[in-house]
């Protein structure tokens, strides 16, 4: 209870923050980037975090909800919010047909899958150029589209329903089940525990959230092409985000996403050349070192520093 | 029919890579139960490196290969000393060693972006266009000759795993590590050699690759996804397996351009792939894949 207060206190702080604050503009625009980052992170974790499916596929979804939503937008004239969402169910429904069938493999085998549907999603979409553009992309409405402005609080919004979903699938039965999965398969399935489906649900839920991210993306850039959306590096940005912040754990994502959004404005906006190597080095370090990341790392302080304090009473 | 048998044999040398190109990954994932991330760029970073002795010192890609294997022989073992030691072994370790080599690739592009640059290189041997004739159809020499390494390399990989002490102690690690340490077995020294051994067999296919295909320092993805999909399709016990996989896979790529607009071909594999998912969880030929 005390946690779930603390966060809307947050929400509130943040939703008014740039009304009372000073802020540039510039600032403005990259937190609300941000708060799309951290919710797909957390997407992402649910299903490699929860799960522990690692995922090197989800540019596929991203790109997949950014594509729906804007070809919805162009279309129909739907509302930005909506058409987001028919993204992210498009998304969502196109995880389930890659996923159902490949979700029966564990750990490593999944993982080499998804990068086989990441890469076979991104060729698809770049020759199907009817719909996505091609090569040259797709240039979202000028009237109707959101400006970066008050993109702002829909990522708010974004950011909120995830960190929602988290907590009511860390909480819930599901999140139970999703555990015993995570340690044993056959076991889970002895206890009445449908791994298939269960599987599934949190691969729909992922996959559609990191749909609407892409539909926000889109409406973020005001033009989109394949070979950003689907692209390979997109699916580690979102590997990376949990694994700084602390794979599995609920919110460890958001921290990530943080750390990565400034890794990637302020030391790759000088240094693009070692971006690849940055991000391998980093992940190689946080696995030998600290496997669960910032929040491993903060488990670690607070116990180095409760024993400091300790050793100072008796002392 | 002569388009047929043209096709048919040009899968038959493309399989015999494929397998020399999985069996680097399946002898590392069947003794340490890891995989190997970093395949893909080992194998370009083969590449690279026969790309190299030819344009410095003029060394032929062929003769080059005894050189790479000692090279990333040498690669294999510090990476194992130096980062997978320290992993966990089983289920618990399986993401981490996963992450851990997906950040061993990712430093090995970048490191071949700088020293190399992102543009396509090819190797241009003296034979690299002439071609003999079987059954009507022309084949290049580099194919063939590709195909037989692959052969060679298969059979002494085979005659190791069966003749010598090392290779029933690998076998022997690969079925049941604590009897092992029990007969005596040092099983940390099998796992750095095994590694070893399957980093050098990724470096002799990228070797073999640098001779077929152009490349980048983003070469090796679509290899690492190959060469899983043949060992989901074949099993990890044997050669035999690695061969009927290496051969489905590319009976179904090089006829795939039948159907698919050759821009789609290389997606091919990966439609195998879920295909016998759905059909045959546990894989063409055996259960041992899942586990």
């Amino acid at each position: 209870m005390i946690r779930a207060g603390g966060f809307l206190a947050a929400l509130v702080l943040l939703w008014i923050s740039p009304l009372v604050l000073p802020i540039s503009e510039y600032t403005h625009h990259i937190v609300g980037l941000t708060f799309m980052f951290m919710a797909a992170a957390l997407a992402w974790n649910w299903l490699g975090g929860f799960v522990g499916q690692i995922s090197f596929g989800h540019a596929a979804m991203f790109g997949v909800g950014g594509f729906v939503a804007a070809r919805v937008m162009l279309a129909t004239g739907l509302p930005f919010g909506l058409a987001w969402i028919v993204g992210g169910l498009a998304a969502g429904v196109f995880a389930l047909l890659w996923g159902h069938p490949t979700l029966r493999l564990r750990g490593p085998y999944f993982s080499i899958a998804t990068i086989g549907v990441g890469e076979a999603t991104r060729l698809g979409a770049t020759y199907w150029s009817g719909f996505t553009g091609g090569s040259s992309g797709l240039s979202l409405p000028l009237d109707g589209n959101p400006t970066k402005y008050e993109l702002y609080w829909y990522g708010l919004y974004l950011l909120a329903a995830a960190v929602a979903i988290s907590w009511w699938l860390r909480r819930s039965r599901i999140g139970l089940g999703l555990l015993a999965i995570k340690e044993d398969v056959e076991a889970a399935g002895d206890l009445g525990v449908n791994p298939v489906l269960y599987q599934d649900v949190v691969l729909f839920l992922s996959g559609a959230m990191v749909g609407v991210c892409g539909g926000f993306y889109a409406s973020y850039q005001a033009f989109i092409d394949p070979s950003d959306m689907f692209s390979f590096d997109r699916s580690i940005s979102l590997i990376l985000m949990a694994v700084i912040g602390g794979i599995g754990v609920a919110l460890g994502p958001l921290w990530g996403a943080v750390v990565f959004v400034i890794i990637q404005e302020f030391l790759l906006a000088s240094y693009s050349q070692f971006y690849l190597g940055l991000y391998g080095a980093l992940l190689v370090l946080i696995i030998l070192f600290e496997p669960l990341g910032l929040t491993g790392l903060a488990a670690r302080l607070a116990r180095f520093s409760r024993v400091a304090r300790f050793s100072r009473i008796t002392r | 029919m002569g388009e047929f048998t043209t096709l048919a044999i040009s899968a038959v040398l493309l399989a015999g890579f494929y397998a020399a190109m999985a069996y680097g990954l399946g002898l590392i994932y069947g003794v340490l139960r890891i995989v190997n991330l970093a395949h893909g760029g080992i194998i370009m970073a083969a590449a690279y490196l026969a790309w190299q002795l030819f344009e410095r010192f003029r060394i032929d890609p062929f003769l080059a290969i005894p050189i790479a294997l000692v090279v990333f022989f040498g690669v294999g073992v510090v990476i194992y000393l130096g980062l997978v030691r320290f992993i966990p072994r089983g289920p618990a370790g399986a993401v981490q060693s996963l992450l851990l080599l997906f950040g061993v690739w990712l430093i090995i592009r970048n490191a071949a972006y700088l020293l190399f640059t992102g543009n396509e290189q090819v190797i241009q041997t003296s034979y690299a266009t002439s071609s003999v004739t079987i059954l009507g159809g022309g084949f290049s020499v580099t194919r063939i000759a590709v195909f037989g390494v692959a052969i060679v390399a298969l059979l002494g990989l085979h005659l190791l795993l069966t003749r010598t002490y090392l290779g029933k102690a690998i076998r022997a690690v690969a079925q049941n590590p604590d009897s092992c340490t029990l007969a005596g077995i040092n099983v940390e020294r099998v796992y750095l050699l095994t590694f070893g051994l399957g980093t050098a067999l990724a470096g002799l296919a990228g070797v073999l690759a640098s001779t077929l295909f152009a490349f980048t320092p983003s070469f090796g993805a679509g290899e690492l996804l190959k060469s899983f999909v043949i060992i989901v399709l074949g099993g990890l016990g044997s050669i035999i397996g690695i061969a009927l996989g290496a051969l489905v896979l590319a009976f179904a790529e090089v006829f795939a351009v039948y159907v698919v607009p050759p821009y789609l071909t290389s997606a091919v594999g990966f439609v195998l792939l879920v295909v016998v998912l759905v059909l045959r969880p546990g894989g063409l030929f055996g259960q041992r894949v899942l586990r």
